[in-house]
């Protein structure tokens, strides 16, 4: 059982009243099942389940009941919601969801939580730093966080990350102690053929399951890491992995993993081909995760000398921060599709839209088959760029 | 009988036990709307687990199930209590914040459907005031790698006609070890045994009864034995071959425990 100090004991006899009692029956239960000695204090929570598609009627009501009770204590960013809370109607959502959408939105804001909207806090100014405990929903963001960042969080689900948003604290268990972040396989990926990254992330995941796993050989850029890590978090059971190269070793010891595996280049590229899906899409869905500004920018670069081919609805996912701050990356963008803010393929009711999505995000191969009840095809963001532009 | 548990949502609450031997997921595996389990591999497809003790090992699937719990709640179709093997965060979740009275740690095994059950989650028990637990010595002697079943008389007060180790039950202030000893000398004439093991007590359920054996492991030098009116026959099996006779209830998962460690 956890030792809880005397001002937690009184939050959990519901001295502060019944929301903040609730948040403190929460992180204690998770405690005790994961064996936590205490809670620690948190930098920053992240908090998923923002959508009316992934929480539904009860979600809604929950939330109502709950943002008259409490309010978060620490930072709280909030995921991507169902919709573009501007551009919505031209998404195609409809007027139900929308009304429900709002009510989620309005319980959010009266609980305190931060409008981002995104699965990429880190980029939206939500950015721990090494060493920082957060309590993070949003698995890609959460892998990020423990492997990029170099923060210390567990794979929260949404009411537990409010719940610790809440109380500012979190159970000290799981990847919170250092010894729990240690690698358990090594696996050695030879190179990366052009474009897969994602691929790369979403083989590894399977591989890896629920283990940590150290890859060498890995050199890439932020942004190819947010790829790479949402996919394997998304595949497997992955909060966090090592990695080192030629440039960035990290000093870490892989001598005592259990197992080794070698990943060749030959095994992407078949992954990549078992997930290519259909030659024709009616939805082209880019930026998951919500794609950042240097990849506004560099999309934007690349389109900016052709001409809309028009054959499919293209969407490029970003968050409301990264819109700003790329007035005429996204004015370049809305030639060839909508640039939606808030929102993803993800989480948006894509069911009601589309059938057949195409995505160069690894992660969306597992959400959209499943979530979004898509025919899903996996291409390389250049490929994309190229199918939806001549 | 009563049985300890872990708190995991504290209250109280009572009804007929709703039993699951399988995971469960709470997002599609109940309707919200009637409370009626429709998970095709649970036994109890079809049963309500509105005002019911909800008995099962654990939560599998989204987390969203978390809300579907809420959901039940909102309409007036939550179990009145959940029982847990091993609590995971989906459904600790669901429990809290659906304030509906949880525990863990309890063997889903000993509880059928229709058990009448009290679950305290404050002080972290579950009362099932209609069974029975009775302890019990079971020893299981071996002699050259094969050990010694009894075929249970027409005379003794139950399980007649079935295989057993060398048991009985433990008496009023006795201790195990003791209880183990007494039922050597009686059942199979003493002789020179030597106490290799003993494992920590098995449960099993049968009708209204929880048998709490508790189980010992003999070395014995020769097969000669001498049986009273409680047995009418003996044999030396192999350990693999006890699936083969009709035994009284988990002799087969005392023996396992017992000599597969």
């Amino acid at each position: 059982m956890m030792h809880l100090s005397r001002d937690e004991e009184r939050t959990l006899a519901g001295e502060e009243g019944h929301g903040r009692q609730k948040a403190m029956e929460l992180l204690v239960a998770l405690g005790d099942i994961y064996g936590a000695k205490r809670l620690i204090p948190i930098a920053s929570a992240q908090v998923s389940g923002a959508s009316f598609k992934t929480i539904g009627d009860a979600g809604i009501l929950f939330l109502e009941d709950f943002s008259q009770k409490a309010k978060v204590s620490v930072r709280a960013s909030l995921n991507p919601l169902g919709l573009d809370l501007r551009r919505w109607r031209s998404m195609g959502v409809e007027n139900e969801f929308h009304s429900k959408q709002a009510r989620i939105v309005r319980a959010y804001s009266a609980l305190g939580t931060e409008p981002l909207y995104t699965c990429t806090p880190y980029l939206a100014g939500n950015r721990p730093r090494k060493g920082q405990h957060v309590a993070w929903a949003e698995s890609s963001a959460t892998v990020f966080a423990n492997s990029y960042l170099g923060a210390m969080t567990n794979k929260e689900g949404g009411p537990s990350a409010l719940a610790a948003a809440i109380i500012g604290k979190t159970a000290e268990y799981g990847l919170h102690l250092p010894e729990n972040r240690r690698p358990e396989l090594r696996i050695d990926i030879e190179s990366i053929p052009d474009g897969l990254f994602p691929i790369a992330g979403y083989v590894v995941g399977k591989v890896a399951g629920k283990r940590i796993p150290h890859i060498t050989g890995l050199d890439l850029s932020p942004d190819e890491h947010k790829a790479f890590g949402a996919a394997m978090a998304a595949a497997g059971a992955v909060s966090m992995y090592g990695y080192s190269n030629p440039r960035h070793t990290r000093g870490v010891n892989t001598s005592e993993v259990e197992e080794t595996i070698s990943l060749p280049a030959s095994e992407l590229t078949e992954c990549a081909n078992s997930l290519g899906g259909d030659a024709e899409w009616d939805l082209v869905a880019l930026g998951c995760p919500h794609c950042s500004p240097a990849e506004l920018r560099s999309m934007a670069r690349y389109l900016e000398r052709r001409r809309p081919r028009r054959s499919s609805d293209v969407w490029f996912c970003t968050s409301r921060h990264a819109y700003a701050r790329c007035p005429k990356e996204v004015a370049v963008l809305k030639k060839f599709g909508k640039v939606l803010c808030d929102t993803c393929m993800v989480v948006a009711p894509i069911e009601r839209m589309y059938n057949r999505t195409a995505s160069d995000s690894g992660k969306a191969m597992v959400y959209l088959p499943t979530l979004g009840k898509q025919r899903a095809s996996f291409r390389p963001t250049r490929a994309l760029l190229e199918a939806i532009s001549c | 009988m009563l049985i300890r548990a872990r708190t995991i949502k504290s209250g109280s609450g009572s009804g007929k036990a709703v039993v699951c031997s399988c995971p469960l997921s709470l997002l599609g595996g109940i309707d919200t709307a009637t409370g009626k389990i429709q998970d095709g591999e649970c036994e109890s497809k079809g049963l309500s687990v509105a005002g019911r003790v909800l008995c099962f090992p654990f939560g599998k699937g989204s987390t969203v199930g978390s809300y579907a719990l809420y959901q039940l709640k909102l309409n007036k179709k939550a179990p009145s209590a959940i029982i847990n093997e091993s609590a995971e965060p989906i459904i600790a979740t669901g429990a809290i914040i659906s304030d509906i009275p949880m525990v863990d740690g309890v063997d889903i095994s000993l509880l059928r459907t229709g058990d009448s059950l009290f679950v305290n989650a404050e002080d972290g028990s579950v009362d099932l005031p209609d069974v029975v637990e009775r302890h019990v010595v079971t020893n299981i002697v071996r002699n050259k790698g094969r050990i010694l079943l009894l075929l249970r008389s027409s005379r003794v007060g139950s399980y007649r006609g079935l295989w057993a180790g060398v048991s009985g039950f433990i008496e009023p202030g006795e201790s195990e070890d003791a209880a183990a000893r007494r039922e050597m000398g009686e059942e199979i004439g003493g002789g020179k045994v030597k106490l290799l093991r003993k494992i920590e007590p098995q449960r099993f359920r049968d009708s209204d009864t929880v048998w709490c054996v508790h189980p010992f492991l003999f070395e014995m030098p020769e097969r000669t034995i001498r049986i009273d009116w409680e047995h009418e026959a003996f044999e030396w099996v192999a350990p693999k071959d006890v699936s083969r006779y009709p035994t009284v209830p988990g002799l087969q998962q005392v023996v396992y425990k017992l000599l597969g460690e």
